[in-house]
Formats: structure tokens, C-alpha cells, sequence
């Protein structure tokens, strides 16, 4: 039992920055851009919220210059692709493939070659008083850390504004036709920059995640890929938050089973099938779904001729 | 009058090219003269660097010939992305059909080497990988041509399926026979690729990147196929009122660039490394990208942006042993360089347009 | 209708330039209050660009517009949603994911969203216009009809006082097209002005209290419909080309093999206005059918659905006694048929490729120029050496790139192509639109010629000129049906403006086969 329970707890755990990720991505692509960059930003997050906290001590200033460092990240993204027109595939390879090196050379540059890795204290969590002690769930869902509280609540607030608020309906009429949120009289441009913004800043909350809240330390391995199953989340959930975190839940099981099968020595299957199951998947899922409803003009750029 | 207007075209033409070079090479600079400038935080001023640089470089001809090993898969990476992107598809699984070309070649070599002759088992491996490569990249040509997947994601996805589906076989069949690490034993010397410059590590793999680009060249710009599907990425609509199904110029590209990934994997397993890896060459499929963006896609541009690469890494890798430099110096440089190039296309664009517009007014001026 | 008051709207010497053509040329007139002003003309006379700068899409590129008589800067369509003008652009701005009521309230309305007190309110504006339209409704489940209802709700929504409506009817049926027609006199009566655009006399002597007649980027006439008539309309709407009028069908009338037939041809979609309903004609040996029509009325899908490029829902089409209704584009291709594009630039041409390129598009499959797969690039230079010499296309070489050449000459290399490559049919739409007198006569000296070599020519042109100069019989198009079909010189100007603005001639003039009724 307790072991299913851990197992559980590791999957809502882990599943939390794919959340954020996703969130961030899916209201960036309600505007039409794929933020292609994700995976870069993901890594800028880690390495900017580790310094933050290593170099402070705060965790508080450990988030924001993650965030901050997204946001950077997302920014030059979206100047180059709403401002400057170039294909927004093609842009995040080159940027993903810019901030690796800038990572690690920064990295360095600041810490040197340490003997021995650095390390921090991984975020505590927080036992919610009440709530925590509930068998099954206390354990599982109100003993987690202050990010994932605030995820929870963000996926909730996303679905509020994207479906209900004015700004949702602006977001998503960038996405589906441009051209007639440009005759209501919306600037296509500014929304769709300042959303890919927002995706930068959440994509840097989760990339440092990885390294605050889950290894305690940073390495230029610490996302490998993380970043675009948070992207392929936001596809297979529709572009629908509280469908993304589902998906994102079942990404964290199987990550969780993956360290739990190492441990258990089970070995029925092995444990790389574990780390690919998310990427297969994503696959899987993404040729067999048919009611796909992506926004229509995801990954066009919006140029008018004037 | 008309006399004069022809040759103002065809000038214009040749401008063009020239406009192009100018830019990228500026760009280039740019983004090397910015990555140099971060340098002087480990102590290393930036001229020092550049001079280390190109000194370790040239004092060796293994350094030289270094340049020639790197290259030689980056050329056939950035060949593959290239082939897609000609008919306006992105092929982002490069790595993975690479890593199928590696392990498909390392597998035939090590189980057939000492049944057969080397030649024929070499043979055998590039066969082989290339089936492998071909084969995962049609299908995901053949999911977006029949299911309308979306091939971007589908083909990311697959590079990390591929790679632990190595690393499974890394550890189990394929293991070294001391069943100590996650690799595969060292390939027999009769199944490796021969020596093409003594002295050097350069094998014959060089040779054959130039020669598949050379084939693609031929294949893009001289054959109905390579028409028909630079032509369905130039114009879909045009392509479908010509009887061209652009569906099966989808699985058709698609599986040409997984084929030229797989070659790639073969010659860096047989010729290169000589047995294979967890994490080996793990971003070479990015800098294909990079390298065909480089390019603008054209084949014999690969082949100087590849070496361009192919000179970053081996001489990022000499300053670090030089001096203190961190050898991430060379992502660093290469990052800079594709970001600043794709910015010279919209300035480039940019000038040309309001160029346009200027000519056009004085012409009606006169008219 | 107060002929003192300060009209609503003023617009004063605008000039708009685009990168590649200058769309609106020194363009002056009022629109008054209560007024329903028509503008009138061609496709691509600039109609519409001159709206989208009044609505604040476009900038002008010199000129000013005065709102009531006071000079306005109008930079972005809020601007001009402020100034109460609203616009119903010919494709529409709606979202087809999103509910009528989420259209509606786009960019209007801040924070969150009260959903049911919104569509409540919309409902009640729908029913007070007699609109039976459910404000809870997606538009991608909506015809066509009701989506332009959701439209004009938008505008009404907004409280415009100045109406813009590009193309209304074009999608709409006869019934709906009344119901708006109505519409639109209510609504200018209680004082706001509405701006028609179309290419249809008929509704413009309908709807309009005055019309204003655009060509080529210019106004060409403003008239009070009290004064003019249809006939009259019709003359400036063609233009004075028909001066030009040259007859070259043939004297020679011994009966030919029919070697097109194309039988109860149609094209109709569930929920839409067909594009094609039973079609029927025949075209012989060395004949040219010509095919006239205002634009848009099916024309294109005649074309494509003869070509394999659109499937049609019905009928057949039958080539030398053989039926290639179901084939595809490449098979039409291999059996000879050349298919001239009016679009030349989305279909025909591939504008970053070389001449020579451009010349094999049609041919990637077939064994003129390529051999086992390769390109014999010197025979297929050589064939587009000899092309540029034979059309007098203005290019330095083979291999530059088309996109390059200015439009006759990119026309002629496409011409040189189709003409070729069709070796028993040549479908031709639109041949020479936006061409200079000396490409025009070059083209059209290239048809005649193909006729003489025993093709069959299906021509079809929006040019009246043009189809009287080169056809042997005329059909005209009308909303996807044949209006009738006749020998060349049997009908007037007049009477074929009529036929093309959905009239019936009184007198059964019935030249080829059975005239459809409407």
C-alpha cells in the first residue's frame, strides 16, 4: 500500500512542471505560436533558478530569476518570430540549441569546475494541517511543495481566463483566425508576443523545479526532453489545461514507475521502456486522435501586407 | 531600353548570391566575435583565444584531419534535415534515425565480423543502417500522410524512444563481453571503415558525406523526384493542379532523409567511433538543423557550413586544451552563429523590400 | 434623404501602393446619411481596398477621409468602430470554433465574461431584426446565410452608423439575397448609410440610391440611379474595350466531331450554395467555346472539375469518347489536356523556380523531358529558349526565375506551357487579366492559332471583348447554371450583360443546345 502510495505521490510530484510547462505553452499556441523554444527555456530555467538559490539562499529569489531567465529566453523567441517573421520551428531549434551552450559556458564561468557537485536543499514540502492526514489522498495530493499547490491553482485559473474572461476569448481568437481578431480590432501581434512572455516565464518556474524541488542540484542533463513532453502535452490535451494536467499526471506515473521498477527489481520490462513510455505515448496519441482541436492558425506567423 | 533591363535582372541574380553570402558571413561574425567576447571571464582575452584557435588547429594534421572527421556526419545530418525542408516538412528526428543507423550498423558488424569478409560485412552495415533510417522516416512520413500527424512532433518524440530503445539493447544483447558498461564491444578492425589520410583519424567517411551530397544535389535539382518535391514545398497548390500527390511526396522525402540520417550513424559507428555509445553524438541532429539553416538548405552549402562546425568544434575543443576555456565555448559560438543568421534573413528581406518599393515609385515616376 | 446635412462620410484624393501594384488611384466620393451607395466594378478595380482603408485595415498611402466633414485619422478598425463604421469583410471575420455570441463580443467587452446576461442581450437584438440566428450557436455549424446574419449582428452590436458590406450576396440565395436587400433599406432608412459592394447590376439597380462605378483603381462614374439604367451600367462595367470587337469565328460550318462533352456536370456541397448545378455542353474539333460571366458565378470550378481538380457530385465529362470524370489530375494531364489557371500565381507557376522549371510543372510524369527520372535539362532548355524567342517573352535566359518577370511575360511563359501541353483540350480562364494591349494580342493570336490546329478550346473570360473576338459559341454563367448558349454574333453587348446579370432574354435565341432555365 505504501508503496503505491509513494508511487502516486512521485507521479503528482513529478507531473507538477509539465503542468506549468504545458499551461504556459498552451496559452501561448491559443494564440497561434508553437513556443518551439520550450525545451531552451525549461533549460535556462534550471540553470537561472539554481543560481539564484545557491548564490541567496532564497528560494523565493531562486523562482523569479528562473522565471525572469524564461522570460528572457521567450522574449528573444518572440521578438525573432511575431517581430521579425522567421518560422517558428527553425527558431526554437536555434535557440534551444544556443542556450545549451550558453548554460553550461555561464555555468562555468560562475562556478568553476567544482570537485564535487554543488548542491542545494530541495524545497521542502508542506504539509497541509487537516488535509495531509486524510488517508490515501492527505498523503498524495496535501503533502507536496508550494509549487505544486500553485500549479493546481494555476491550471484552474488558465481554464478560467482562457474559456471565460475577455482576454481568453482575445487569446483564442489570435489562435483560430487572426485575421478576424485584427478587424475587431485587436493587435494579432502584441497578444500573441506577450503570451509566448508568459510561456517563458512559467517554462522557467518548471525548469527549475527540476533542480530546486527534485535533484537539489544542476546539470546540463537536468531536462533532457522534459520541455517537449510538456509541449506534446499541450497537444494531446487539446489545448485545454485541466486536460493537460491529466496527461501530465500519467506522464509523472510513468515516470514513476520507471524509478520504481529500477528499485523493485521487477524487470518484467525493462526500465528504459519506463523513460520512453512518455514519448511513445505522445506518438501513440497524437496519430490516433482524430478530434484534435488545434487552433487553426497554430505555427503561421501573422504578416499583413501594408 | 530592354537590353538594359535584362542585364539590371540578371545582375540582380547574381546579387542575390552574393547578397546571401555577405549577410550570413556578417552574421557569422557577429555571433563568433560575440561568443569570443565572453571569453576574457576565464581569464582568456579574445584575441589570445581566436589566435590559440587557429594555431592549435594548424600546428597538427590529426587536428587538421580532426575537422574532416567531424565533418563528415554533420554534412549528412544537415543533408537530411535539408531534404525535408525542401518540400517544407521538418524532419526533427534526425537524431533518432541516426542512433537506428549506429546501432543497426554496430549490430551487423559485431554479430557478422570474423563470418564474413570485412568488405561485405561493411557493405552489409551501410545497407543496413540506411534500410533503418529509411524506415523510420517514412513512417512518420507515412503518420502525417495518412493520419495528418503532426510530423514536427511525431519525429522529436521518436529521437528519445530511439535512444532508450539503444540504451536497452546497450545493456542486454548488444553489451560489451565484460557485461560491466552500457556499450557495445569495440568492432573488429576488419569491419572498419578504411584509413583515408595516414596519420590521421580520417576514414573514408569524409569522402562518402561529400559524395552523398554531391547525390542529393543531383537528386534535388536533377531528377523528377527531387522536382516534384521541391516543388510541392514551393508551391502545394500548384504541385496538386500539376498531378503531384503531395501525400506521397511527404513519405517519399521523409524516408530519403532518414536513409541519409542512417548513413550518417554508420559512418561514425564504422568509421569513426567504432563501437557505440550511450549519449553519443547526442546533438548532431541540432546541428543538422542548424547546419542546413546555415545553408539555406542547398546541398553544397551543407557541405561549408558543415565544415564550418566541424572547425568550431575541433578548435573550441583545442582552446580548451590550451587554456582554460570550457569546451561548451563551442555550443556557445555555434548558437550565436544560427541565431544571427536567421536574423540577417529578416534584415535582409527587410532592405530588399523597401528597395522594391522605392523602384517601383520612380519607375511610375517615369512611366 | 437630407441633401444638406454634411455627408457622413467624405473620402478625398486617397492614393494606396502596394509593394507590387497601386490598388487606388486618387479615389474622391461621399457617402451621405440614409444612403444606400453601391460600388460597382470589376474584380480587382479596388473596391475593396478603399473600404479596408475607410475601415482602418489598410493605410493610405496619401490622401484624407472626412468623418463628418471633420478630417479623421482612422489607424486601426477600432478607430473606425468608435466612429460607428463597421465592415463585413467578403470572407468573413468570424471564428468557426467560437459561439455566435463570443464573435460577437470580440474585442468589446473587458475582465470576465458574463455569458448568459451576453447572449441573452444578442438574442434579443436578433429577434428584434427578425434574425433567426441562436445566439448559443457555433458558426462552423452554421450556412453560409447565417453566418453574414451573425455579420451584420456584429455591426449592429456595435451601433454602426456606417455600414460596409464587400460582396454580400455572393453566397447567399435568391431568397436570402432578398431578405438582405430588404434589410438594408430598413436599415438606411432610419438614418445610417450602408456601402454595397458588388460586381451585380442587378442588385445594384435593386438596393441603391446612388452607384459609383470603379476601374482599374480609379472611379469611372457616380451616378443617381433615377438617371441610369442596367443597360447603361453594363456598358461602363465592361468598358469601352467593346469598341475593339473583333469577329474571327469561322465562316467555315461543316459539322465537326464533338470531342468534349460534358453531361449534367454539377458540383454541390450539403448546406451550400451549389457552385455548379447540371452543366452541359459540348465542344468540337477546332472550336472555341467561349464562357461568359461575371466573375466568381462557377467559372473556376467549371474548369477544375473538367481538369480532375475537383471531383464533381454529379454528371460526366467525356474526352474522345472516353470518360474521365473520375481520373485524376495526372491522368488528365497524360491524356493532353492543358488547363490555363486564372489564379497564376497560386496554381500555375512556381515564382522561385527558373523558366525552365516552370515549364516541366506539368510534365514531372510524363517522358518529354525527363528520362528514366532524370531531367534532360539541355532538351528542356532548349525547348524554353525556343518558347521565349516564339512568345517574345521578355527574359534574359532560361534560368532566371519567374517570379522575376513581370506579369505578361510570366503569362506568356504559362500560355507557352498549357497551349503545349494540351494536345486535344485547352481549358483557358481569364487569359489575359491585368495584361498590356501587346501581351493581350500576342495571347489571343496564340489561341486562334491552337484553333486552327484542331483543338478544342474551352475559353472562359470575365472580358466581353474577348470572348466576342475569339469564340465560335458563347455560354453564359450565372451563378454555377448556363444561362444559354449561343453562336458568336447572334446576341448583343446588351443582351449578354443581361444574361450575365441573371435576366432572361424574352426572345428563345437558342443557338446550340437547350437553354437551362433558372
Amino acid at each position: 500500500m505504501d508503496v503505491v502510495i509513494s508511487l502516486i505521490f512521485r507521479a503528482i510530484f513529478m507531473s507538477t512542471p509539465l503542468i506549468l510547462g504545458a499551461v504556459g505553452e498552451i496559452i501561448a499556441e491559443r494564440t497561434g505560436m508553437m513556443v518551439t523554444a520550450i525545451e531552451g527555456i525549461f533549460l535556462s530555467g534550471a540553470w537561472g533558478g539554481f543560481i539564484g538559490v545557491y548564490l541567496t539562499g532564497s528560494y523565493t529569489v531562486g523562482f523569479l530569476t528562473a522565471m525572469l531567465c524564461g522570460l528572457a529566453v521567450a522574449m528573444l523567441y518572440g521578438l525573432t518570430t511575431v517581430y521579425m517573421d522567421q518560422h517558428q520551428i527553425v527558431m526554437g531549434t536555434a535557440i534551444t540549441i544556443l542556450m545549451t551552450g550558453f548554460c553550461k559556458f555561464f555555468f562555468r564561468a560562475i562556478f568553476g569546475t567544482p570537485t564535487t557537485p554543488l548542491k542545494i536543499e530541495p524545497l521542502r514540502v508542506i504539509k497541509i494541517p487537516v488535509l495531509s492526514d486524510i488517508p490515501i489522498v492527505g498523503p498524495i495530493l496535501f503533502s507536496q511543495n508550494i509549487i505544486s499547490y500553485m500549479t493546481y491553482v494555476l491550471v484552474f485559473a488558465a481554464g478560467f481566463i482562457i474559456f471565460k474572461t475577455s482576454l481568453g476569448l482575445t487569446l483564442r481568437s489570435c489562435g483560430e483566425n487572426p485575421e478576424a481578431a485584427d478587424v475587431a480590432g485587436i493587435n494579432v501581434r502584441r497578444v500573441r508576443f506577450w503570451s509566448v512572455a508568459v510561456a517563458g516565464g512559467l517554462g522557467g518556474i518548471a525548469g527549475a523545479y527540476y533542480c530546486i524541488c527534485n535533484a537539489g542540484m544542476y546539470s546540463a542533463e537536468i531536462i533532457s526532453g522534459r520541455g517537449w513532453i510538456a509541449f506534446g502535452i499541450c497537444f494531446l490535451g487539446n489545448w485545454r489545461p485541466f486536460s493537460g494536467l491529466l496527461f501530465a499526471v500519467a506522464f509523472g506515473i510513468s515516470d514513476a514507475l520507471g524509478i520504481f521498477a529500477k528499485t523493485s527489481q521487477i524487470g518484467f520490462l525493462p526500465t528504459e521502456f519506463f523513460n520512453a513510455l512518455p514519448y511513445i505515448l505522445i506518438i501513440v496519441l497524437t496519430i490516433c486522435r482524430k478530434n484534435l482541436k488545434m487552433p487553426a492558425n497554430l505555427g503561421t506567423n501573422y504578416v499583413k501586407e501594408n | 531600353m530592354i537590353q538594359l533591363k535584362q542585364e539590371v535582372r540578371t545582375l540582380k541574380k547574381n546579387r542575390d548570391v552574393y547578397d546571401f553570402i555577405i549577410w550570413t558571413v556578417l552574421a557569422i561574425a557577429v555571433g563568433l566575435v560575440l561568443s569570443f567576447s565572453f571569453l576574457p571571464m576565464f581569464g582568456i582575452s579574445s584575441i589570445d583565444a581566436m589566435k590559440i584557435m587557429i594555431t592549435e588547429i594548424f600546428s597538427s594534421s590529426y587536428s587538421m584531419g580532426n575537422i574532416l572527421v567531424k565533418t563528415a556526419p554533420l554534412i549528412l545530418t544537415g543533408l537530411a534535415f535539408a531534404f525535408t525542408y525542401k518540400a517544407k516538412l521538418f524532419n526533427i528526428g534526425i537524431q533518432g534515425q541516426f542512433y537506428v543507423g549506429c546501432i543497426t550498423a554496430a549490430a551487423i558488424s559485431l554479430k557478422m565480423q570474423g563470418h564474413a569478409p570485412g568488405l561485405v560485412v561493411i557493405i552489409l552495415a551501410a545497407l543496413g543502417s540506411v534500410a533503418g533510417g529509411a524506415f523510420v522516416g517514412f513512417m512518420i512520413g507515412f503518420f502525417k500522410a495518412k493520419f495528418g500527424a503532426n510530423e514536427f512532433l511525431v519525429s522529436m518524440m521518436s529521437t528519445y524512444v530511439f535512444t532508450y530503445l539503444n540504451l536497452f539493447l546497450m545493456r542486454t544483447v548488444l553489451q560489451e563481453s565484460n557485461h560491466n558498461y552500457i556499450k557495445t564491444d569495440y568492432l573488429d578492425k576488419s569491419v572498419w571503415l578504411p584509413q583515408l589520410i595516414p596519420g590521421t583519424a580520417v576514414s573514408w567517411g569524409i569522402v562518402f558525406s561529400i559524395l552523398v551530397a554531391v547525390l542529393v544535389w543531383f537528386v534535388l535539382y536533377k531528377t523528377s523526384l527531387g522536382y516534384r518535391i521541391r516543388m510541392t514545398g514551393l508551391n502545394k497548390e500548384a504541385a496538386g493542379m500539376a498531378g503531384i500527390k503531395p501525400e506521397r511526396q511527404f513519405m517519399i522525402s521523409f524516408a530519403i532523409s532518414g536513409a541519409i540520417a542512417g548513413f550518417a550513424g554508420w559512418i561514425e559507428v564504422n568509421g569513426m567511433q567504432h563501437m557505440m555509445l550511450p549519449d553519443f553524438d547526442a546533438e548532431i541532429g541540432s546541428f543538422g538543423v542548424g547546419i542546413a539553416i546555415l545553408a539555406n538548405s542547398h546541398p553544397i552549402g551543407i557541405l561549408f557550413a558543415a565544415l564550418l562546425f566541424g572547425f568550431l568544434q575541433v578548435g573550441g575543443t583545442a582552446l580548451g586544451h590550451a587554456s582554460g576555456a570550457p569546451p561548451s565555448v563551442i555550443e556557445l559560438m555555434q548558437g550565436f552563429v544560427m541565431l544571427f543568421v536567421l536574423m540577417s534573413f529578416f534584415f535582409r528581406r527587410k532592405i530588399e523590400i523597401n528597395r522594391l518599393k522605392k523602384l517601383k515609385s520612380e519607375n511610375e515616376e517615369v512611366a | 434623404m437630407s441633401v444638406n446635412s454634411v455627408p457622413a462620410v467624405e473620402l478625398r484624393h486617397i492614393t494606396k501602393r502596394f509593394a507590387k501594384v497601386l490598388a487606388n488611384d486618387d479615389v474622391s466620393f461621399t457617402i451621405n446619411k440614409g444612403e444606400v451607395v453601391a460600388l460597382l466594378g470589376e474584380n480587382g478595380a479596388g473596391k475593396s481596398t478603399i473600404m479596408k482603408i475607410l475601415y482602418g485595415l489598410y493605410h493610405a498611402t496619401s490622401g484624407e477621409i472626412l468623418i463628418e466633414g471633420k478630417p479623421t485619422k482612422i489607424d486601426s478598425s477600432k478607430d473606425a468602430v468608435n466612429l460607428g463604421i463597421s465592415m463585413i469583410q467578403q470572407h468573413f471575420s468570424l471564428v468557426p470554433p467560437h459561439t455566435v455570441t463570443e464573435n460577437i463580443i470580440l474585442g468589446t467587452c473587458k475582465g470576465i465574461i458574463d455569458y448568459g446576461t451576453k447572449e441573452k442581450e444578442i438574442q434579443e437584438l436578433a429577434d428584434r431584426y427578425d434574425f433567426n440566428v441562436s445566439a448559443t450557436d457555433y458558426i462552423r455549424d452554421l450556412p453560409v446565410g447565417a453566418q453574414q446574419k451573425v455579420e451584420i449582428l456584429k455591426a449592429l452590436y456595435l451601433n454602426a452608423k456606417i455600414l460596409i458590406m464587400d460582396e454580400p450576396t455572393a453566397v447567399l440565395t435568391p431568397q436570402e439575397s432578398v431578405t438582405l436587400m430588404k434589410f438594408v433599406r430598413d436599415y438606411a432608412e432610419k438614418g445610417n448609410s450602408v456601402v454595397f459592394i458588388t460586381h451585380k447590376m442587378k442588385e445594384v439597380m435593386e438596393v441603391s440610391d446612388r452607384i459609383i462605378v470603379m476601374r482599374n483603381g480609379r472611379v469611372s462614374g457616380c451616378l443617381e440611379k433615377a438617371d441610369t439604367d442596367e443597360r447603361e451600367l453594363a456598358r461602363i462595367m465592361v468598358g469601352c474595350d467593346l469598341e475593339e470587337v473583333r469577329s474571327h469565328h469561322t465562316s467555315d460550318q461543316r459539322p465537326k466531331k464533338e470531342r468534349l462533352i460534358v453531361e449534367n456536370l454539377s458540383v454541390e456541397y450539403k448546406n451550400e450554395v451549389p457552385l455548379l448545378s447540371n452543366i452541359n455542353f459540348a465542344i468540337h474539333e477546332g472550336e472555341i467555346f467561349g464562357v461568359a460571366g461575371v466573375s466568381g458565378n462557377g467559372q473556376q470550378e467549371l474548369c477544375e472539375a473538367i481538369y480532375g481538380y475537383l471531383k464533381p457530385t454529379k454528371g460526366k465529362v467525356i474526352l474522345d469518347d472516353e470518360e474521365i470524370t473520375t481520373l485524376d489530375v495526372r491522368s488528365h494531364i497524360a491524356r493532353g489536356i492543358g488547363y490555363l489557371a486564372s489564379d497564376r500565381h497560386r496554381y500555375s507557376m512556381i515564382g522561385d523556380m527558373s523558366l525552365s522549371e516552370n515549364m516541366l510543372l506539368k510534365a514531372s510524369y510524363l517522358d518529354k523531358w525527363v528520362h528514366k527520372g532524370v531531367i534532360d535539362r539541355k532538351k528542356l532548355d532548349d525547348y524554353t529558349k525556343d518558347a521565349i524567342k516564339q512568345y517574345k517573352i521578355k527574359a534574359p535566359d532560361h534560368a532566371i526565375t519567374i517570379g522575376s518577370l513581370s506579369g505578361g511575360n510570366q503569362q506568356k511563359v504559362v500560355v507557352a506551357r498549357e497551349v503545349d501541353m494540351g494536345e486535344n483540350l485547352i481549358i483557358i480562364d481569364q487569359p489575359t487579366r491585368g495584361l498590356d494591349i501587346g501581351a493581350i494580342n500576342y495571347v489571343h493570336k496564340t489561341i486562334l492559332n491552337e484553333k486552327q490546329k484542331g483543338k478544342s478550346i474551352l475559353l472562359v473570360s470575365t472580358e466581353l471583348s474577348e470572348i466576342f473576338a475569339l469564340s465560335d459559341r458563347i455560354a453564359v454563367i450565372y451563378k454555377g447554371k448556363m444561362m444559354g448558349i449561343y453562336k458568336n454574333g447572334e446576341l448583343t453587348t446588351d443582351e449578354i450583360g443581361l444574361l450575365m446579370a441573371g435576366y432572361e432574354i424574352d426572345s428563345a435565341k437558342t443557338g446550340g443546345e437547350d437553354t437551362e432555365k433558372e
